[in-house]
């Protein structure tokens, strides 16, 4: 074992000490010693010890295993190869304890026996193992009916929120759809082929809870159109402080229906009149503030589906995106064909134009929104934009004037 | 090849759930959080599920992962799950057995809360665990802030729930950028090239088509077989290094992290929003990183002290002005604050609507 | 005219042959390069071509920023130096 006087003050306090965890796994286990020791080098010299590797992975695959070497392998054998390896987590990240034990037995075996549950993709993170223990350990995995995620310029692992599993507000099933959808392209998971990630991502409703805007190049965020369904009893009950705002989430005793909630609606559609609530649903944009404050009063409507939004990434290398709306409204039955088939035209439209590392988002801003909307079958909407434009740089196309003679909108 | 199992995909997740929700399915009616870290779901037919919710290093070993299920074996049939920010949550449906998750968390050192008005677990990347491009490490940045911030992780105390990311390069792949309150790691210098190791390591042509930026060209002299930096180009993505091994982005003295606030992903009232920057440099200091720690400690005051109810952290800013928030916090304004990269104009401020 | 099966896979085996170490094609580029030679070729056909290239190991995919088609060798980060 290493000495790691700078690790070991991250022994001490409330929180989860990570330093504490590795020691109990240290003893038996070369790799977790040494990957203490390059940490504590790494805390002396303020650098990373660790090099990229890009070739290594299981055969068959381009995806699923990260590379990893280090630049000290005389001082540090246990780690001179330290690959992750990406478990495709299932939807909605429930597990048996039965099914965690399988796993954790497979990782002892094959590895450092550390992992990250979960990553920022959402697979379960196996973090740490030797190149010649990648096959078996993806054939044990793949035994118990377990895979790899994606990596790479491929289609990534989508993930979901808790959905209709156990949230009320889930205007779709996202873990249905989480589920199908990486079954539907486990070909583009595994062999990448794209100019870069795509990543998918399913939140149930506006509330976001997988952070979808900010990092799925596909987002598919749940609504509803119809009227919010009201308990005017409940409502009620909450002004009177009968029932906590919020679930009783809130340091807020009570709740003033009118200041905290009709008050802060963003489109000024709510109105309260000290006992009935009225809502002027063709106006809300469902932003989820008014349901959020009074779950046992409040809920979505019944008439349901998901808005999809495309295009977010991470700063590199037009600056951050969020994903913006293309399709306001899409119905989300299984199987889902409209939506597989819209994603697999997506694929197919960002392959054939793509530069390489070119995320779809920033090549529908490079040939601008009318090139992605024709390329992938899509007709206009006003909802995909926050206001129209206020240049008058805009240009017309044989094709437009052939619509405009035929009586038609767009070129459709 | 014939018997080697590929493309399966994940297990179905229907065989984990447990048969509360199973039976439940798409037909729950509202909920309530019955103390900080304890959530009761109630479905249509008046079933219920607890999910007794902890916090996690996320780095973590089968160890913990067994003693994890050691407790939900005793006390949830052993079903139990995780959320998206790395927290665990026991799931069961005999609210007599709460105290014993609780007893048996408390035991192990697994906190509760991460519910409503909380700071819930730092979502987060690899750092000097595992990467090669951070600037910083990651996990033990997130212990010393989880460690400070504790009070609020098991309390519902703040105007509404905060939300703090860390990303140890720019590559962000925690996404941080819609945080509340997104802990960066930055490199501030261009790669050194290590010329001598260059020559034996890598390919030139592939070397410079690396870099998104073009920043990186043949060395001048033919006979050095190597590549020159750029320096004005560089943005410090460290992809160069990816590709090859002896062009390291690091700099132990000058590399650091940059606190941006202010970002949103719900559409609660305002629509989401990024995070902005609002300390461009912070000294790397491990193993606890006390500037960083000070300086998240006292924007989260600040912002407990100033914001209306319900208002996220982006949502107070917005309102009070960013001049206001750089006042109160007494966060210096340079030049590093004004955007120049590709869509500045958009930041730069075209009305008469600011405050002295 | 379109090529056969095996020779496809040969046309792509030499393509990705004979850039290697000068310039890093992705599966896409080997797509375009087919159907630049023989326009009428199935483009599925293309993609089980590149699928038996690797699955035999005679080219594996990389990842270096994004992902490659190469034929295996010892890559920089995994010599000691
Ligand atoms: C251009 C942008 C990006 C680049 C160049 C990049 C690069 C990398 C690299 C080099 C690693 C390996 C880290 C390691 O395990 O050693 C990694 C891991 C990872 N990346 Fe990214 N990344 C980018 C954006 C993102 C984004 C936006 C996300 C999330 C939405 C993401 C999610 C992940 C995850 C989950 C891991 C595994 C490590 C972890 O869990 O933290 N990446 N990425
Ligand atoms: C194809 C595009 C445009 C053309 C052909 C055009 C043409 C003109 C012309 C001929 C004038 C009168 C100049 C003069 O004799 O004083 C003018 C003035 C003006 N234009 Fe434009 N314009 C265009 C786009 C725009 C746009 C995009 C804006 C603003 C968003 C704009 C704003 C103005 C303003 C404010 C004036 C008055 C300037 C002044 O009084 O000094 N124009 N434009
Ligand atoms: C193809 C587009 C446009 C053309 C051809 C055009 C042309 C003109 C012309 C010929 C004039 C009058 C020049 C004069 O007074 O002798 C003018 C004035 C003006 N235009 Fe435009 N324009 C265009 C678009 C716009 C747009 C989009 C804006 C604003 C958003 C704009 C704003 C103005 C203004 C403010 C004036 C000055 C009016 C005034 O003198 O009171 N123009 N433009
Ligand atoms: C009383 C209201 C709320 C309830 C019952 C609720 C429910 C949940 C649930 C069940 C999760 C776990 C999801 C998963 O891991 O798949 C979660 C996580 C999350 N929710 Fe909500 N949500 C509420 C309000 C909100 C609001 C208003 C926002 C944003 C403004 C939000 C943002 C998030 C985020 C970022 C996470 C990840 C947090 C974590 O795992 O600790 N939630 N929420
Ligand atoms: S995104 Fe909406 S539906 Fe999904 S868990 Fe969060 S609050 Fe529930
Ligand atoms: S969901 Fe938002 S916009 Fe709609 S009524 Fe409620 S507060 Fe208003
Ligand atoms: S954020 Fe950067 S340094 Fe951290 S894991 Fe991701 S790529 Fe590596
Ligand atoms: S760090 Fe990034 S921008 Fe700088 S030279 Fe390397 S690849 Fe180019």
């Amino acid at each position: 074992m290493h000495k790691t006087p700078l690790l070991d003050q991250l022994e001490s306090g409330p929180w989860p000490s990570f330093i504490k965890d590795l020691k109990r796994v240290a003893g038996r286990k070369k790799s977790a010693a040494d990957l203490l020791g390059v940490l504590e080098r790494s805390y002396k010299d303020k650098i990373t010890h660790w090099k990229h590797g890009g070739i290594v992975g299981v055969l068959g695959y381009g995806s699923g295993i990260i590379g990893r070497y280090i630049d000290l392998p005389e001082e540090f054998p246990g780690v001179e190869h330290f690959h992750t390896v990406r478990v495709n987590q299932p939807a909605g990240w429930f597990y048996t304890t039965q099914a965690l034990r399988e796993l954790c037995e497979i990782w002892d075996e094959h590895g450092s026996s550390i992992l990250n549950v979960h990553g920022s993709t959402g697979d379960m993170i196996f973090l740490g193992t030797t190149t010649d223990q990648l096959e078996p350990c993806f054939a044990k995995l793949t035994a118990k009916g377990w895979d790899l995620g994606g990596s790479g310029s491929a289609m990534r692992t989508p993930s979901c929120c808790v959905g209709k599993a156990r949230c009320e507000w889930s205007c779709y099933d996202t873990m249905d759809l989480c589920y199908q959808t990486t079954q539907h392209f486990q070909f583009d998971m595994h062999r990448p082929s794209f100019p870069y990630k795509f990543k998918v991502k399913c939140s149930g409703c506006p509330n976001d809870c997988v952070a979808s805007v900010a990092r799925a190049d596909m987002s598919v965020i749940g609504v509803w159109k119809d009227d919010i369904r009201i308990d005017q009893a409940a409502v009620a009950a909450y002004q009177g402080g009968e029932i906590k705002p919020r679930g009783g989430g809130s340091p807020y005793a009570k709740l003033d229906v009118k200041a905290d909630v009709t008050d802060l609606c963003p489109t000024a559609c709510m109105s309260f009149d000290g006992k009935k609530l009225s809502i002027d649903n063709k106006n809300c944009n469902h932003c989820m503030h008014c349901i959020s404050l009074m779950p046992q009063a409040l809920r979505p409507g019944t008439e349901t589906g998901a808005t999809l939004l495309l295009g977010s990434h991470a700063p590199i290398l037009e600056g951050a995106q969020m994903s913006w709306v293309i399709v306001p409204f899409m119905e989300m039955e299984a199987p889902y064909d409209e939506f597989m088939e819209l994603v697999g035209n997506i694929h197919e439209w960002w392959s054939e134009n793509g530069k390489n590392r070119e995320r779809v988002g920033e090549l529908m801003l490079r040939l601008g929104m009318r090139a992605f909307l024709k390329g992938v079958g899509l007709e206009p909407v006003p909802q995909s934009v926050k206001t129209p434009r206020a240049n008058p740089f805009f240009f017309w196309h044989a094709e437009d004037f052939e619509a405009e003679a035929a009586g038609r909108k767009y070129i459709k | 090849m014939a018997e080697r199992i590929t493309d399966i995909g994940p297990p179905k997740f229907d065989k984990f759930l447990p048969p509360v929700i199973k039976d439940n399915y798409g037909k729950w009616k509202y909920h309530e959080i019955l103390e900080p870290g304890v959530l009761v779901h109630v479905a249509e037919s008046g079933a219920k599920i607890y999910s007794v919710r902890g916090g996690s290093g996320r780095l973590v070993t089968t160890d913990f992962i067994k003693d994890v299920c050691d407790i939900a074996d005793k006390f949830c049939d052993g079903y139990l799950r995780f959320t998206s920010r790395n927290n665990v949550e026991f799931l069961l449906t005999d609210q007599s057995k709460i105290a014993g998750v609780k007893d048996a968390c408390k035991k192990m050192g697994i906190p509760l809360g991460a519910t409503g008005h909380s700071v819930s677990n730092i979502v987060h990347t690899q750092g000097w665990v595992h990467c090669h491009t951070p600037a910083i490490d990651a996990s033990g940045i997130v212990k010393s802030v989880m460690d400070d911030l504790f009070e609020y992780f098991g309390s519902h105390k703040l105007p509404a729930q905060v939300r703090i990311a860390l990303a140890c390069c720019l590559n962000m792949c925690g996404a941080v950028h819609c945080s509340d309150i997104a802990i960066l790691g930055i490199h501030r210098t261009p790669p050194k090239v290590a010329h001598e190791k260059l020559r034996h390591l890598c390919e030139i042509p592939t070397t410079i088509a690396s870099c998104p930026t073009g920043a990186i060209r043949p060395h001048p002299d033919k006979s050095i077989k190597s590549v020159v930096i750029n320096d004005e180009r560089c943005m410090y993505c460290g992809n160069c290094y990816t590709m090859c091994p002896a062009l390291p982005v690091f700099d132990a003295q000058k590399g650091g992290v940059a606190l941006l606030v202010g970002g949103k992903v719900s559409n609660s009232k305002t629509p989401p929003m990024f995070s902005k920057l609002a300390v461009p440099y912070l000294p790397n200091n491990p193993p606890r990183w006390p500037e960083v720690v000070g300086a998240i400690r006292k924007i989260l005051i600040k912002y407990a002290e100033g914001a209306n109810k319900w208002e996220r952290v982006g949502e107070w800013v917005e309102r009070i002005g960013w001049e206001k928030f750089f006042e109160v916090c007494d966060i210096p304004f340079t030049f590093q604050h004004i955007d120049d990269y590709r869509w500045a104009y958009d930041t730069y401020r075209t009305s008469m609507h600011f405050k002295f | 005219m379109a090529l056969s099966k095996a020779e496809l896979v040969e046309f792509i085996y030499d393509l990705v042959k004979n850039a290697q170490g000068k310039k890093q094609l992705k599966a896409m580029d080997l797509q375009k390069a087919v159907l630049k030679a023989n326009p009428d070729q199935d483009k599925n056909m293309v993609k089980f071509a590149i699928k038996e290239l690797i699955d035999s190991g005679r080219c594996v995919y990389t990842y270096f920023g994004g992902s490659f088609v190469e034929i295996p060798h010892e890559e920089g980060a995994a010599k000691k130096v």
